[in-house]
């Protein structure tokens, strides 16, 4: 059913990618095309603004492949943090109100229940996954709010009706027991 | 020195994590910014949870876009048919200026510097690789390396062979791939044994035994903790490749593949 490509380390791709290896770049973009248009969308949620946000970050990816330092994350994270910042620049520009409060529940429900992506999930994914759903339902609604739709802490203070302590300290909280969720060996400071 | 105004770490703790999550605006960021700079518990917190965050979004559901997406992502490229044009290749020196992570100026990554650690990476160090500096490496060494060359690649018949990498002790040590696509490609993925000592860290040689048994050496790259990865353009155009070796600057053979005949 695959082809030889598919074979292919994401690296060994991305430097196709860079190249102008139109056959490497192409199997690049089948890889990815699915994560990077899911993070837009999900962000943005304008098809056709997505679509110009995912084509964008293969473009830059093209454009940057030879800077790409597999010491900071996969090729996923990487591609996905540029689909991520460029999703988030077109949202900020766009309104002042990033996200319906209506639409958190749906997302943080798509983020820890879908079964496919919990199957093929590596560990510290689904533990990361699984803390998501753990958290008390303001934090993991700050949590999506920042980590997801960039919003400031007074956005979200804005958003949800309470003070901006309350946001900063939600956004905190929540992040804090992500962290010692995803990197355990490393809960041992504050 | 001090001001009055300066950030101590119990108070950086509280806005850690807005700042790893590029949410963190005006006087409070520059403050916080300013505390990193001289904290380097601070920065690791701050890493840790930049790590998180960039996982945070990898949850995101994975969805169809829509028809002919990825067509028009080649056509933007300049990649599409019939005629594909080669890629520009950023100069090294503009790397920090280019990065689309920096540019954007949220996610605080790289201004930590060096402390990214990949998905695994924190509990695996082996994985730790040094693409960039591999990719510099072999522009450097004036041997070939992707960036270097056009392709003439197009998106028909393609064709790919492997390898296995063996240490003279028959354990793994990687794979080499020769990509067949209009013109040949070489890509070299290393992982050697722990405690095979010889260049967990260092520059090593990969060379292509042609079915004449000459043997050409296509490029270097770096090692780190026994872990790197390479590819060029293949240079040796004449006839199919019958083996590939790893070899140390010294000489010394770490691995070797035989191509499927």
């Amino acid at each position: 059913m695959g082809t030889v490509s598919d074979e292919l380390p994401d690296e060994t791709l991305l430097a196709g990618l860079g190249a102008g290896d139109a056959d490497l770049a192409l199997a690049f973009v089948r890889r990815f095309q699915r994560i990077v248009f899911g993070v837009a969308i999900t962000v943005i949620g304008n098809p056709a603004a997505a679509e110009d946000v995912a084509q964008q970050t293969f473009e830059q990816a093209w454009r940057h492949a030879q800077v790409y330092d597999s010491r900071r994350g996969s090729v996923r994270t990487w591609l996905t943090t540029i689909a991520h910042n460029l999703a988030v620049d077109v949202l900020r520009a766009r309104t002042s109100a990033p996200v319906d409060p209506d639409d958190l529940p749906a997302l943080l429900t798509a983020v820890t229940d879908t079964p496919e992506r919990v199957a093929v999930a590596n560990d510290r994914a689904s533990g990361l996954r699984r803390q998501l759903g753990r958290l008390p339902a303001p934090q993991a609604r700050a949590v999506a709010m920042a980590g997801i739709y960039g919003m400031t802490a007074r956005q979200i203070a804005d958003t949800e009706g309470v003070p901006l302590g309350t946001a900063k300290t939600r956004i905190r909280d929540g992040m804090q027991k992500l962290r010692a969720a995803y990197l355990p060996e490393n809960v041992d400071d504050e | 020195m001090s001001e009055v105004n300066e950030m101590g770490c119990a108070e950086f703790a509280d806005a850690a994590a807005e700042l790893a999550l590029g949410v963190l605006t005006g006087r409070e960021r520059a403050r916080a910014l300013a505390h990193l700079d001289q904290c380097e518990a601070c920065r690791e917190n701050v890493r840790q949870l930049t790590v998180t965050g960039e996982e945070l979004v990898g949850l995101l559901p994975a969805i169809e876009p829509p028809a002919g997406f990825e067509t028009r992502v080649m056509e933007r490229l300049g990649l599409g048919t019939p005629a594909p044009i080669p890629a520009p290749i950023p100069a090294p020196g503009l790397a920090r200026q280019l990065s689309p992570a920096r540019r954007s100026g949220r996610k605080l990554a790289d201004w930590i510097g060096g402390g990214w650690t990949g998905r695994g990476g924190v509990s695996h160090p082996r994985r730790i690789l040094a693409a960039a500096a591999v990719a510099v490496a072999v522009i450097a060494g004036g041997l070939g390396g992707w960036g270097l060359h056009g392709t003439t690649s197009s998106p028909t018949a393609s064709a790919l062979s492997s390898a296995t990498l063996l240490t003279a002790s028959h354990q793994t040590a990687g794979k080499i791939y020769l990509y067949n696509a209009g013109s040949r490609w070489l890509y070299m993925s290393v992982n050697i044994p722990s405690g095979s000592g010889a260049a967990d860290n260092g520059t090593v040689l990969c060379q292509v035994e042609g079915p004449d048994g000459h043997i050409t050496t296509v490029g270097s790259f770096r090692l780190t903790g026994g872990y790197g990865y390479w590819g060029s353009p293949d240079p040796v155009t004449n006839g199919p490749l019958t083996g590939a070796r790893l070899i140390t600057t010294t000489g010394t053979v770490l691995a070797t593949a035989t191509f499927p005949a």
